[in-house]
């Protein structure tokens, strides 16, 4: 209930000069786009598709209204419908802020605001802004995108002049509490070990981030820290008696899992001259998680993923594009559950400025991300139910207007 | 022989040609703006979002839809084709942070609405009726 007083202070106080100027003043704009995919995989089912039969399970429509009644006063509104297997299958609200904007040197934006961390994190799920089909799962996993996305809160930002031989450094500073709703995708892999979180998970999020726009044009350098403050929620924990003279009796327990802090730093830097850019990014990331339910564990995770990226505008229309990451979980044991390794090669095709396809090709290596165990069933052959490797081909079709 | 020599004086009438239209493509703002001149690097900062500001003064940029005067501008002073240039606006518009810079038909519409909104900038061709504007030098 407090968030959506939030949003609509948010909305209510952009609109308040608003109401005195005509339509046109308002500078009302609709914008929308929408995505479909196609995954094939040579080995696993991956992303919670049937993706080894060949999957077009991965479709997302957008669409936002904006308006900017003063040239510093900017309020808007953004929905969303992701389906990705059995992620999402829902719409939700991305963001829904008033942005005032003072001057280069500082702005306010606040409501549900997206948050401005590492490289990419604003644009993660903006498929027409880059020319991957797929991120770097490392860095930016499509699964557990929307713990990441926003928050309800506030950002603060601008540009300060370092001088004439010092570049600009850009800051970002943000705050406020991230909700992951009980049916988010987030939890499909803790759905599928019997629990359920029937208020999903609240935390209060925040960070900085700067980036330096270095003398050399083209060249960004940027760092960021983000903390998630500990958090914990109730849930339900399912267990049916496999074996036994007890066979399918069901059993229910109430739990809390407890999430602990998690401090978050961040690396990166992008470079582009002409028709060519190189970027990369590393972070670092552990948490604890704590499931207090039918038989309380601790599971821990200690990750360092990274990834490096180039592409290259072979014409007007025609990009393509390579990058390879990595993920490696300290905490896990030996074996392909500890890693995640890819290989991306991508072509994006723009048939003008609102039609483009986009084809990629993966080589993965180790299971530690983007697999779950329903669609990977363990047989006696192989009782994690994963290979070790996967290539994954993506073709994808969007507009955008 | 004489073809190579033909294809060569072709060449470089083109080159040439270019040029000149490079040359016809003039920034105009509206009165109020103070700035006269601007380094090409802050008006891409401007044309692309990251800034707002030329000089210490407010600036509201303002496109042509579409046009041979539109993509000049696009590959002298931003370096992108339309289709990158609103590509890159897009991930503004998709993330919160902007609404899409107003895009007129024709250039008298730019001329027009420039001289009549403060702190508004636009790019018309050089024999462009420009009255009620001011042309900044580029720097």
């Amino acid at each position: 209930m407090n968030r959506l007083l939030v949003g609509a202070l948010a909305l209510a106080l952009g609109a308040i000069p608003a109401t005195a100027q005509s339509l046109e003043d308002l500078n009302i704009q609709i914008h929308g786009y929408a995505t479909q995919g196609f995954l094939y995989t040579t080995q696993n089912n991956i992303l919670t598709t049937n993706s080894s039969n060949g999957s077009p399970a991965w479709s997302e429509a957008v669409v936002n209204i904006t308006s900017q009644p003063t040239p510093k006063l900017h309020v808007g509104v953004q929905a969303r419908y992701f389906l990705l297997g059995n992620y999402g299958n829902a719409i939700t609200l991305d963001w829904a802020a008033a942005d005032y904007k003072a001057s280069d040197k500082f702005g306010v934006r606040f409501g549900k605001v997206k948050i401005p961390s590492g490289l990419l994190n604003e644009i993660q799920d903006i498929d027409p802004s880059y020319t991957w089909s797929l991120l770097p799962q490392s860095v930016y996993p499509i699964s557990s995108r929307n713990s990441a996305l926003a928050e309800y809160g506030g950002v603060v930002y601008g540009t300060l002049k370092l001088g004439p031989k010092l570049g600009k450094l850009e800051y970002r500073g943000w705050g406020g509490e991230i909700a992951i709703g009980p049916n988010d995708g987030y939890w499909v892999t803790f759905k599928e070990e019997g629990i359920a979180l029937t208020n999903g998970l609240n935390g209060v999020s925040s960070g900085t981030a700067l980036h330096w726009k270095t003398p050399v044009s083209g060249l960004m350098l940027g760092a960021s820290y983000t903390r998630l403050n500990k958090s914990s929620s109730p849930f339900v924990d399912t267990y049916v008696v496999p074996a036994g003279p007890s066979t399918g009796v069901t059993i229910t327990t109430p739990g809390a899992l407890v999430l602990n802090a998690i401090n978050e730093p961040d690396f990166f830097g992008r470079y582009e001259k002409n028709r060519f850019m190189i970027a990369g990014e590393y972070e670092r990331e552990s948490a604890i998680v704590l499931l207090n339910g039918l038989s309380p564990y601790p599971e821990r995770s200690d990750s360092r993923p990274w990834y490096g990226m180039t592409s290259y505008k072979v014409t007007d229309k025609l990009t393509a594009g390579v990058y390879t990451t990595q993920d490696v979980n300290h905490q896990s044991t030996l074996g392909p559950a500890r890693y995640f390794k890819d290989w991306a090669v991508s072509g994006r095709y723009d048939f003008n400025s609102f039609l483009y396809a986009k084809a990629e090709q993966h080589f993965i290596n180790g299971t530690a991300v983007g697999y779950d165990a329903a669609l990977n069933p363990p047989t006696v052959a192989l009782p994690t139910g994963l290979q070790p490797s996967t290539r994954l081909t993506i073709l994808k079709i969007g507009v955008s207007f | 022989m004489k073809k190579l020599l033909f294809a060569l004086l072709l060449a470089a009438s083109a080159s040439i040609f270019v040029v000149q239209v490079k040359a016809q493509v003039i920034v105009i703002a509206n009165p109020s703006v103070k700035a006269s001149e601007v380094s090409k690097n802050d008006l891409k900062e401007v044309f692309t979002g990251a800034s707002t500001s030329i000089g210490g003064g407010n600036v509201v940029p303002i496109l042509l839809k579409a046009g041979t005067v539109h993509e000049e501008f696009l590959q002298a002073y931003i370096g992108k084709n339309d289709t990158a240039y609103r590509a890159g606006w897009r991930s503004l518009v998709f993330s919160g942070q902007a609404s899409m810079p107003k895009s007129l038909e024709g250039e008298a519409a730019v001329v027009e609405f420039v001289a009549h909104n403060a702190g508004a900038i636009g790019y018309i061709g050089k024999a462009t009726p420009h009255e009620g504007v001011k042309v900044l030098s580029i720097k």
